[in-house]
């Protein structure tokens, strides 16, 4: 709770009116709305990060990809996000596998990057194969599409790259993002175990560790409530809230062995992006704010 | 990766729930392969079924799982590259009626199975995977007595915190009493259940339990394991299809169930194997490994170590 306190201290006069929210420790006990301010803050991050350092790329290099609308849709992310989480009944793995389908993609397909063009029909298609390839209750694409307000056939496009892209390595685990990048720089559907050369994936054996592989939800949980739980902190300003877990957890008290900082399963990027996305943050709130 | 123009499609080999399967030829290797089918359709995209087969059959490298090789995508379907097998074990069993009387198979073999099955599902087990779906339909054989899991159309992961669990899961003939009464937080005992019926199943030759709907189904459970009560399975009067007006019974002896239909005698260590797959309190059935350790399989780790 102290931690807020320090970014705060600048803008002390625009406290007023801030709610402050503790959340539980589990991401499945949070309301799905408090999910979906924070993904949506963490989506605007780094959209505005990657938006500043696009803008320095000649606009001939841009890749367009399927994900590209030609203007940026008048919805903003919050409100896409609740839209979709609202009609299409999305459950809260769903909500934080999008994020981690961010790295995923990004990391399965460079030319990919998360921008206002592109967010919403990546969410779009992240929440409809995470709720297809993890929940027993889902629907069908004709209605993923009209809620995302795109045509069927697109989604299924989309769906389609999207699994062809990630190799179907769909499911949130702590090496799934390193094991698809290895797949694709071989160009093999499944890698032999022996083409891992020095990284033995028995090393870690799952059965020491309480939730065995699928600690990365857990991870992105704890590290947006650290980025963007403030919301002075966030560029996105949907919602008035800040947000904490409680102290005892606060800290980066990751579990068992440190298995994502190198290989990449976990946006190590964020944290090194922190600083500079803190300013980001601060500039736009300057900018922003009414005359 | 591979392309379609390296398979020679074969004869056709079955029609599942949501796809055809081909027999195929790798036409580079010379190695024949099973070539599932699954069709696109417009509105409902790449099946789900498909989604989990694929994404989940990736994480799963074992000797007694059906291995996925590759996954080729063309206009409006995706074939899925399986490693070929010569028989499932429904099919197997089934061609050794004699007449109208089913005949189970010799014990050894039973042995032999059983204990490949609950190696795979270990495997599963162990990779946070539940299979949801295990029947002799599902068990796929080939001519060196290898028996590897197939079809995870109704797989799904179990670490990740999911709310909607399905009851809808498992073919009725193997679906656990839990499950029959509206559990929805079943885990690995599922599977385990549906071990215990193809064990009986492939000392008999018959099905244990051929319910036709989920109340026959229960009542043909009960009929042989007794009926449910708190002190046996705290919770289970709790269960949304719990029956409170059932007729109360006490269990049969399962040995003077089976050994009718088998010539070999049935013995003490094979039926206490049964008994801890087939506990009605899912919390009291053996896990997978524990199965695998049970001294009606003192030959295999006996060897094995």
């Amino acid at each position: 709770m102290e931690s807020t306190v320090g970014d705060l201290s600048e803008n002390m006069h625009e406290d007023q009116g801030i709610q402050k929210v503790i959340l539980p420790t589990d991401f499945n006990k949070c309301s799905r709305t408090d999910l979906v301010v924070l993904i949506s803050r963490m989506l605007v991050s780094l959209i505005a990060i990657n938006e500043n350092s696009v803008s320095k790329i000649p606009e001939n290099q841009i890749t367009l990809t399927r994900y590209h609308s030609k203007i940026p849709p008048n919805i903003s992310i919050f409100n896409y996000f609740i839209r979709l989480t609202k009609f299409s009944s999305l459950e809260h793995c769903v909500l934080m596998t999008s994020l981690y389908y961010i790295d995923l993609l990004q990391t399965a397909y460079p030319d990919f990057t998360l921008n206002s063009l592109t967010a919403h029909r990546f969410l779009l298609t992240a929440t409809t194969i995470a709720t297809k390839g993890l929940c027993d209750s889902f629907s069908t694409n004709a209605h993923y599409a009209k809620v995302g307000g795109v045509r069927c056939h697109e989604l299924n496009i989309l769906e389609n790259d999207f699994l062809k892209r990630v190799n179907y390595r769909i499911i949130p685990r702590d090496h799934n993002i390193m094991l698809c990048s290895i797949e694709q720089k071989q160009k093999k559907f499944v890698i032999d175990k022996n083409a891992l050369g020095s990284f033995d994936l028995d090393s870690y054996s799952y059965t020491d560790r309480p939730k065995s592989g699928y600690n990365v939800l857990d991870k992105y949980y704890r590290r947006i409530v650290q980025l963007v739980g403030s919301f002075n902190a966030s560029p996105d300003k949907s919602k008035k809230i800040d947000y904490v877990l409680p102290s005892n957890i606060d800290k980066d008290n990751e579990s068992g062995p440190q298995i994502n900082e190198q290989r990449g399963s976990l946006p190590n990027h964020y944290s090194q992006k922190r600083n500079s996305e803190a300013k980001d943050a601060n500039t736009y709130h300057k900018r922003s704010k009414p005359d | 990766m591979s392309s379609s123009s390296q398979f020679k499609q074969l004869e056709k080999l079955g029609n599942g729930t949501y796809a055809t399967v081909y027999k195929g030829l790798n036409k580079t290797t010379g190695v024949y392969v099973a070539l599932k089918e699954v069709k696109l359709d417009s509105e409902e995209g790449t099946p789900s079924t498909a989604i989990r087969e694929i994404s989940l059959m990736k994480e799963l490298k074992h000797e007694n799982i059906v291995r996925l090789y590759d996954v080729i995508h063309t206009e409006n379907k995706l074939t899925l590259v399986f490693e070929f097998m010569d028989n499932d074990l429904k099919k197997y069993m089934d061609s050794r009626t004699v007449g109208n009387t089913p005949r189970g198979l010799e014990l050894n073999l039973v042995k032999y199975f059983q204990w490949q099955l609950l190696q795979g599902l270990a495997f599963c087990h162990e990779n946070k995977i539940l299979h949801r779906d295990l029947k002799p339909q599902n068990l796929l054989i080939n001519k060196k007595g290898q028996l590897k899991l197939g079809d995870f159309g109704l797989a799904r992961a179990f670490g990740i915190p999911v709310n909607t669990f399905s009851s809808e899961v498992v073919t009725l003939w193997y679906r656990a009493p839990d499950v029959l009464m509206g559990s929805r937080t079943y885990s690995t005992s599922i599977d385990i259940w549906s071990c215990g019926c193809i064990l009986a199943e492939m000392i008999t030759g018959k099905p244990l339990f051929p319910g036709t709907n989920d109340e026959e189904q229960l009542k043909l459970i009960f009929d042989i394991m007794g009926t449910p009560n708190e002190s046996l399975w705290p919770g289970v009067t709790k269960l949304p299809k719990y029956n409170p007006n059932i007729q109360q019974r006490a269990s049969r002896d399962l040995r003077q169930v089976l050994q009718p239909h088998t010539k070999e005698p049935l013995d003490g260590n094979i039926m206490d194997f049964l008994h801890g797959l087939l506990q009605l309190n899912p919390d009291m059935r053996l896990s997978a490994k524990q199965a695998l350790h049970h001294p009606w399989f003192a030959e295999y780790y006996h060897h094995a170590s």
